[in-house]
């Protein structure tokens, strides 16, 4: 770098020392290399933003500040920075110099102070292999885009906000006029200034209750008057003032680090406490007026206790990060989602990232450990070809698709997870918040070789607690309550994080091995609320912790105490160890270079209590901190929505045909092939039905199975149900088909329906009534109706939920304006296959083999993917009956499926959902690259007024497509006597599909476009 | 030799297919240790008390700095000695996907005559510029001196990379690696009838990342050294198969299991 300042550095006021050396490296020009970052990026503006320019080159840039020799820099552009054969790198000139004819525009981009820069880290490590003596070297990345042939309309600065996110990046950017004089863009090196530290402070409660309200909302606190006054309340209380006097704490008034920690305890992200709540709640239409006491004692765990009184797998529910069930003698299985919507909705790619890591650790943090071996991700976004007007503050859903999608990849892959089933939902009012679930499956040793059961937690006062990972930083304060708020334009940049996954991959090998090597007591996650959650959890079982805070180790000097305790910086676990076993611990550290700190240890005193080196700082009664946050109290009211019925317009058999290819054309519904192969789904070579199958490896499958014992044929089910757009006309409805959906399609790949367990992930908008939610009875009625649909279609299924989350905040508000999600249930199903070499995937497998429909079809279209479609192409509404279910009937009609699988009668399964049987069948027809020709006389017999519309679009629950093999036919019918299981006629070789009734066509369609079509919608625009 | 040959299986950093590859060595008859890169480092493991090396699949420092980079140069750097001693000892190594790309960044493959570590080709960015996960059908050049594809034809496994385009800066050097067998394993089109290994490089997807080619793996000059961007061990059983559901085989061994079976029974005398 020539030290001159470029204009572009204007802004950048951080003062740096010793001017960084910057290195950077760009592919070179070899004949058959592409520039393969540079062409993504050409593409990606393509078809993210409509902006079409002839080149891009992309430069990586590397800032050392360091005290380096000029030999020891030479050799950093050989040996770390550049590859020598594919890579030219430069450390004294500017590469952008280099290039023939210089660029029209030139845009850097690099993180600001205080951003988790992975490669950058990765950079110093690597820095230090070469040169260990330059210890206080620091290393941050860019990079530099540069463009020719760009639109005159399209300005530099617009380009550069589709290249970076100003919440976490900066960008220094070179238009025509600099780059014609090579005045190239350089940003500064992102210094991050020490924290301005403040004293903890004592917090008079002694005010109004205006004031007291103030207190919160200026605080980010979140707690609400009734909240604040029970704090009071206990700086109030003659006992608690007694005792903080003598250890030197402020007798009547919380210190901020108490209020902070009481804050994020009982925030609703951690405490749910809607679901807790005491809601009246009033039906009208049926003139049920009644209280509820807990909806979550009363309609998910309940139901699960009762289903545990019957089976004797179920080890551990809802009270750890994750449920666990014995899969059998010497392994157990656990699994856990959550979801991670308000920082993907500000910074979609880092809020992805951390969502997924994040819920891994849930899996490590389960029991003594376990280890997480399989990722599901389910999105929920807008329309990612979406041309309405965007409120301020909002990313396109193509971009916050795409950046999501990014983070997921990245988290997954890199933690060598395997991606194994997902699923994509698109409506328009995800985008305000986008739903991002991730979801994660544990395997662990029933017994650890001391005779420990590994699902029960062990600790005991005086064990040590240690952080283990990570360090702690300014990135991730208020994560927790800020989930618990709506979004707006001035949510704050500190609850967005970037996840590092190789530290979280070095922690997690370590983790383990302690593990099995009997040295872990206790071990939880630092997630939301971090060390005031996970100390205080844990402190919970022993009766009592102690924490110093000045033995937490830093990211940035000058944090303060209330920041350390609720800071939520990532790859954290706290983890109890007996005094004897430390040394053991901190050698495992050192062997997989993780940072291992004694921060306290654990008491029987009942209370947790935090100093800041010498300084007592907090002293909160474990009763208080997880018992005295108050009851809320709620209203809910039942009134049916209105809505326009759907219409069926009169069209022939072909008209029929294109309306299912257009169908298959839409997001709800097309192939996400492009964005799920990007995942990794194999790793740990278990996965026996893949997210692909059928013959060109593109058909999709329905439940994931695989085999996590090495060679073992035991295998695992995983599948997921959601259906939120039933939630426009009743939440019930949108709920028994979430659960349906989960359990079909773990049907259709034969699972042990004598062992499924499931996880229930509620996403709502705020439910509770307010000057801001004035339809808050409703929401809350909806809530009340999901739960009433949990319970009673889980009971019937015999289908415990083991675990489960809630984010009850789903809603923005921008410009004034509020959009709220629709109420969703993601229902993530895990079950035992007993022999996955008896696995049955989608596809259709031979022509000539036969096709039954199993389960009823009614004529039931409302709120129907079809009605979506017919109602934006200007037909009618949404209104009409929604699916109705019959869980006896199901579950009957799924086991005699599952034994004929088990018997190796059934050739395919897949399941009906989106869309209905027209969908299904067609992409099981994809599968074999063949037609089929069926009747939907059979389906009649279900349904007296059943018209073709419903037969062939309704998605009435229990329903799957089977093909058999001609000689299997008799055995299978026999195997399903006394179900409903129609035939619907046979696979056929060729391009034609084809539904009659009564030897008239009402549909034809060409396989090949309905492929094509179901193809093209989200094919990535990317390579 | 006597009893099973011991392999090690390199761990941490970010690898992250030690499990299935100590998985498929004792399928095949040898033993497994994981053994964690640092344990070589401190002397805590000793890489001379084994007869076989593995470097498994993984993100590595998170394919940071260009996969395999800067664990290759933790290798290079820092058990120089301890690697090519084991490669002098006429050992087999195998690396697969990171572990390929570590061993072709730190110079052993394509690799020389005295192991002096010097890099000569790379593994860049696929041409489609992003990760995939899709399975190939693999040809093997039966004239290899490879010992670790000895006999085989033709596999199905999955390719599991962002990174995987093999390339060089010398195109004289392909010549001269593909006349000593050294172009080992090439991705082909699965319809074509065998054999039919090709030069030009074939359309994507056959071809998942437009490598040179059509290379998906080399060896160096002696064929003990061996390395290829796809995950023969994740193809060990029928049943992880992709369209195993649409065939009628019985179930056993998947068919990566040959490669692994191949360096046990060179070890064991066969």
């Amino acid at each position: 770098m020539d030290g001159e300042l470029h204009p572009c550095m204007r802004g950048n006021l951080m003062s740096v020392q010793t001017e960084p050396h910057l290195f950077e490296v760009a592919t070179r020009d070899l004949e058959g290399l592409p520039d393969a970052r540079g062409e993504s990026v050409r593409a990606m503006l393509a078809a993210d933003h409509g902006i079409e320019v002839a080149a891009v080159r992309v430069i990586l840039g590397y800032q050392v500040q360091a005290d380096l020799a000029d030999e020891e820099a030479d050799s950093l552009v050989h040996d770390l920075f550049a590859d020598p054969i594919i890579e030219c790198g430069s450390r004294l000139t500017r590469l952008l110099d280099d290039f023939p004819e210089a660029p029209e525009i030139a845009i850097q981009v690099g993180y600001k102070p205080g951003v988790t820069d992975n490669p950058g880290q990765a950079g110093l490590d690597g820095l230090l292999t070469l040169f260990p003596h330059h210890s206080e070297a620091k290393v941050a990345t860019n990079r530099t885009y540069a463009f020719w042939g760009v639109p005159e309309n399209v300005e530099p600065g617009a380009l550069a906000s589709t290249l970076h996110n100003p919440m976490i990046e900066r960008a220094s950017v070179a238009g025509p006029a600099e780059c014609s004089e090579g005045k190239w863009p350089a940003l500064g090196f992102p210094l991050n200034p020490p924290a301005p530290y403040s004293e903890p402070a004592a917090i008079d409660l002694e005010v109004s209750d205006e004031e007291l309200m103030g207190i919160s909302e200026t605080g980010l606190l979140a707690l609400n008057l009734g909240e604040m006054r029970a704090i009071q309340d206990h700086y109030r209380d003659p006992n608690t003032r007694l005792v903080r006097e003598r250890l030197g704490l402020s007798p009547n008034a919380p210190t901020d680090v108490e209020l902070e920690c009481l804050a994020q305890t009982w925030s609703e992200h951690c405490s749910h406490k809607i679901f807790s709540a005491s809601i009246h709640h009033v039906d009208t239409e049926t003139g049920e007026d009644s209280v509820i006491d807990s909806l979550f004692k009363t309609h998910i765990m309940q139901p699960t206790l009762d289903i545990q009184k019957e089976v004797d797998w179920l080890l551990s529910i809802f009270h750890d990060n994750s449920g666990v069930i014995s899969w059998n003698e010497d392994w157990s299985l656990c699994i856990k989602a959550e979801t991670h919507n308000s920082p993907s909705a500000l910074d979609p790619y880092g809020g992805a990232i951390t969502g997924i890591v994040g819920v891994n650790r849930d899996i490590l943090g389960t029991g003594l450990g376990a280890r997480p071996i399989a990722n599901t991700d389910v999105f929920c976004f807008g329309p990612p070809d979406y041309d309405g007007p965007l409120p301020g503050g909002l990313f396109h859903p193509s971009r916050v698709f795409r950046g999501v999608h990014a983070g997921v990849r990245s988290g997954g892959n890199e933690s060598g997870i395997p991606t194994i089933n997902g699923a994509m939902v698109f409506d328009e009012r995800y985008i305000g918040k986008p739903l991002v679930f991730c979801g994660t499956v544990g395997l662990m040793p029933r017994r650890l070789t001391d005779g420990r059961e590994s699902h029960v937690k062990t600790p005991e006062p005086g064990d040590v607690v240690y952080m283990v990972g990570g360090r702690v930083g300014s990135d991730g304060i208020h994560g927790a309550t800020f989930s618990s708020l709506e979004l707006t334009e001035e949510s704050p940049s500190s609850a967005v994080q970037i996840g590092d996954p190789i530290t979280q991959k070095k922690m997690l090998d370590m983790i383990l091995e302690a593990r099995d090597s009997g040295l872990i007591q206790v071990i939880t996650d630092n997630g939301a609320g971090g060390l005031s959650s996970s100390v205080g959890e844990m402190a919970e079982l022993t009766g009592g912790a102690e924490l110093d805070l000045g033995a937490v180790p830093l990211k940035q000097a000058g944090l303060s105490s209330w920041e350390i305790l609720v800071s939520e910086s990532q790859e954290r676990m706290t983890v109890g160890v007996r005094p004897e076993d430390c040394n053991a611990f901190e050698a495992l550290a050192v062997l997989h270079e993780v940072e291992a700190s004694v921060v306290g240890t654990f008491t029987d005193s009942g209370a947790f209590v935090v100093r800041h080196g010498e300084k007592p700082v907090a002293h909160l009664p474990i009763a208080f901190l997880y018992g005295g946050c108050p009851q809320l109290h709620l209203e809910s009211e039942w009134v049916p929505p209105l809505h326009m019925p759907f219409e069926a317009p009169d069209l022939d058999a072909i008209g029929m045909g294109e309306a299912l290819c257009r169908l298959m054309a839409r997001p709800n519904i097309a192939s996400k092939e492009w964005w799920v192969r990007s995942y990794d789904h194999e790793v740990i070579a278990q996965t026996v039905i893949k997210p692909f199958c059928g013959a060109n490896h593109d058909s999709p499958g329905d439940a994931a199975v695989i085999a996590p014992i090495q060679g073992g044929t035991q295998g695992a089910v995983i599948s997921n149900g959601i259906a939120p757009r039933y939630s426009d006309i009743d939440a019930y409805a949108m709920a028994a088909a979430a659960v349906d959906e989960a359990l079909r399609n773990a049907v259709c790949v034969g699972v042990d329906l004598d062992m499924i367990a499931g996880l229930d992930n509620f996403c709502w908008p705020d439910p509770v009534e307010s000057p801001k939610t004035p339809d808050g009875r409703f929401k809350l009625a909806q809530l009340v109706r999901a739960n009433r649909a949990i319970d009673d279609v889980c009971r019937a299924y015999h289908l415990p939920c083991i675990s489960g989350k809630d984010s009850m905040k789903n809603d923005a508000m921008l410009d004034g304006e509020k959009i709220s999600v629709p109420p969703t249930i993601l229902f993530s199903l895990i079950g035992n296959h007993p022999d996955v070499r008896k696995a049955v995937s989608s596809d259709f497998k031979s022509p000539g083999d036969a096709i039954y429909l199993l389960g009823q079809t009614h004529q039931e279209l409302g709120a129907s993917e079809i009605s979506y479609m017919m109602r934006e192409e200007g037909r009618g509404g949404i209104g009409g009956a929604t699916p109705d279910i019959d869980a006896e009937r199901n579950l009957a009609a799924y086991r005699a499926l599952c034994s004929a699988m088990s018997d190796g009668l059934v050739a395919s399964a897949h399941d009906c959902s989106e869309g209905g049987l027209a969908v299904a069948l067609s992409e099981c027809c994809f599968g074999a690259d063949a037609g089929a020709s069926a009747s939907i006389d059979g389906l009649l017999s279900d349904c007296e007024h059943l018209d073709a519309w419903g037969a062939l679009f309704g998605e009435s629950l229990g329903r799957i497509i089977v093909s058999i093999r001609p000689g299997d036919r008799e055995a299978f019918e026999e195997a399903m006597e006394g179900n409903p299981c129609h035939f619907l006629g046979t696979v056929v070789q060729g391009d034609a599909i084809t539904f009659s009734r009564d030897g008239e066509d009402v549909l034809v369609a060409s396989m090949g476009s309905l492929r094509n079509a179901w193809k093209g919608t989200l094919d990535g625009g990317v390579g | 030799m006597a009893g099973r040959p011991r392999a090690a299986v390199l761990s941490g950093f970010g690898i992250n297919c030690e499990t299935e590859t100590m998985a498929v060595f004792e399928m095949a008859g040898a033993t497994a240790d994981r053994i964690h890169v640092n344990q070589l480092v401190t002397g805590a493991a000793d890489l001379s008390d084994y007869q076989i090396m593995a470097i498994p699949g993984g993100f590595s420092f998170g394919d940071h700095l260009g996969s395999g980079r800067l664990l290759g140069n933790r290798l290079r750097f820092g058990l120089r000695e301890q690697v090519r001693g084991f490669v002098k000892a006429g050992k087999p190594v195998i690396g697969i996907c990171n572990g390929f790309q570590v061993l072709v960044k730190m110079g052993l493959l394509p690799g020389d005559d005295e192991v002096s570590l010097t890099q000569t080709a790379s593994l860049a960015l696929n041409d489609s510029g992003h990760y995939e996960n899709r399975w190939v059908t693999l040809e093997f050049d039966p004239s290899s001196p490879c010992i670790w594809t000895r006999g085989m034809k033709r596999i199905r496994v999955p390719v599991r990379h962002g990174e995987g385009k093999f390339v060089t800066d010398d195109r004289a050097l392909l010549d001269k690696w593909s006349a000593s067998g050294q172009l080992a394993v090439r991705y082909v089109d699965p319809i074509t009838p065998y054999p039919s290994i090709s030069d030009e490089t074939l359309p994507y997807p056959t071809s998942p990342n437009q490598s040179w080619r059509n290379i998906a793996g080399v060896c160096d000059p002696t064929g003990m050294v061996f390395g290829l961007m796809p995950h023969p061990e994740a193809n060990h059983s029928t049943w992880l198969g992709a369209t195993w559901t649409r065939e009628d085989s019985e179930h056993g061994e998947g068919e990566g299991m040959a490669i692994f079976h191949n360096a046990v029974e060179h070890l064991m005398g066969g």
